[in-house]
């Protein structure tokens, strides 16, 4: 069973997704575009993971200038690939 | 009908994002060679989240499938009812053309582009050119050079009898034709590998970087001259109510017609009969 798993990359217009166990639904993000959009690339993350049922994960994203279905389609690979590792 | 065919990795998001400023006429988005095994997965959820809030609208949009059996059946499943004007089937034969309607036979049957590439392939042309679900032939001309051991000459004389042979079958056909890319980034030696394409017959070449669109386009365009002299054609093939008669002192007849009213239709699709230089 892989503890983490990671999708995506550090290039330009793209993001690097971690998902790891955790007690609670948890979310870091680092972003280059940190101002006015922060908040939208959160609660990005946020409902995509609860679309997907994610409720003990830590998701961390390093965001490099992603458009939005960048971002959800990275984590959803990522939370889908963790849950068929038998992660809740 | 399209001149240029632009391969676009699926699984990165900067090429996919800048897809429609690249001017190609068509896109293929790979899922094949570009793509890792351990990322066919991601470039599919990427590709189809692509396809739903960016996809370009004046640009034809095909995916590069797999070729192995559970890839196939994968990329069947993430296209279901998409938005794509067709796939690009790799390796193709009678034996993977076969696999594509068993996976694809309860989804959508999207056009194939055949992407002939073995040498089996060329003993099968006629049958792969004919399938109802084949709409262009294409030829992968890499991995042809290497199935064969050929090595690659500057005039690319290794590919002579496949480019015949596909342009042969695409037209025995009445599907479209298109050429293997020009592997090197040097502008002169793709120019003159275009000329060489479009002289043997093909419609369309397909590019591996987007600095060669605009060569691509413009050479697989019309020129001028070709236009004014299709037109000046088929006006006198108005007035003499003929399909035989002779223009400069030469003999004007059916296929010579024929190949200006193709050659008018074209133009009119990329815009190029208005102006006045052409009338």
């Amino acid at each position: 069973m892989k503890k983490e798993i990671i999708t995506g990359s550090l290039e330009s217009s793209d993001c690097l997704i971690r998902v790891s166990p955790a007690e609670k639904l948890e979310i870091e993000l680092e972003t280059v575009v940190r101002e006015g959009f922060y908040e939208h690339i959160k609660n990005l993350l946020e409902e995509t993971a609860k679309a997907e049922g994610a409720k003990r994960v830590r998701i961390t994203c390093k965001d490099q200038g992603a458009l939005d279905y960048t971002i959800k389609a990275r984590l959803q690979v990522a939370l889908r690939k963790f849950k068929e590792e038998g992660h809740g | 009908m399209a001149r240029s065919y632009l391969f676009i990795p699926g699984n990165v998001p900067r090429m996919l994002t800048n897809a429609d400023v690249f001017e190609a006429d068509a896109l293929i988005i790979d899922w094949e060679d570009a793509i890792h095994a351990n990322e066919k997965d991601e470039a599919r959820e990427l590709t189809i989240a692509y396809l739903e809030s960016h996809r370009p609208e004046n640009t034809r949009v095909y995916v590069r499938i797999n070729s192995d059996e559970e890839l196939i059946a994968k990329d069947s499943e993430a296209l279901k009812g998409k938005d794509v004007d067709g796939i690009v089937l790799p390796k193709a034969s009678r034996a993977t053309l076969s696999l594509y309607e068993k996976l694809f036979s309860d989804k959508e049957p999207f056009p194939v582009i055949a992407l002939v590439e073995t040498p089996a392939a060329f003993f099968e042309l006629g049958e792969i050119a004919a399938h109802e679900r084949v709409h262009a032939l294409f030829l992968g001309g890499e991995d042809f050079r290497t199935a064969i051991g050929a090595e690659r000459t500057e005039n690319a004389e290794e590919l002579l009898f496949a480019r015949n042979m596909v342009v042969l079958a695409a037209k025995a056909n009445d599907i479209t034709a298109i050429d293997t890319p020009f592997t090197s980034l040097k502008e002169a030696g793709l120019e003159e590998d275009c000329r060489r394409g479009k002289a043997l017959g093909f419609d369309a070449k397909s590019a591996i970087h987007p600095d060669q669109i605009a060569s691509i386009n413009r050479i697989f365009s019309p020129a001028k001259k070709e236009i004014r002299e299709a037109k000046r054609i088929l006006k006198r093939h108005e007035e003499e109510g003929s399909m035989r008669f002779s223009l400069d002192g030469k003999m004007v007849d059916r296929p010579i017609i024929e190949r200006a009213k193709r050659l008018l239709e074209k133009a009119r699709l990329y815009g190029m009969t208005d102006s006045e230089d052409d009338r």
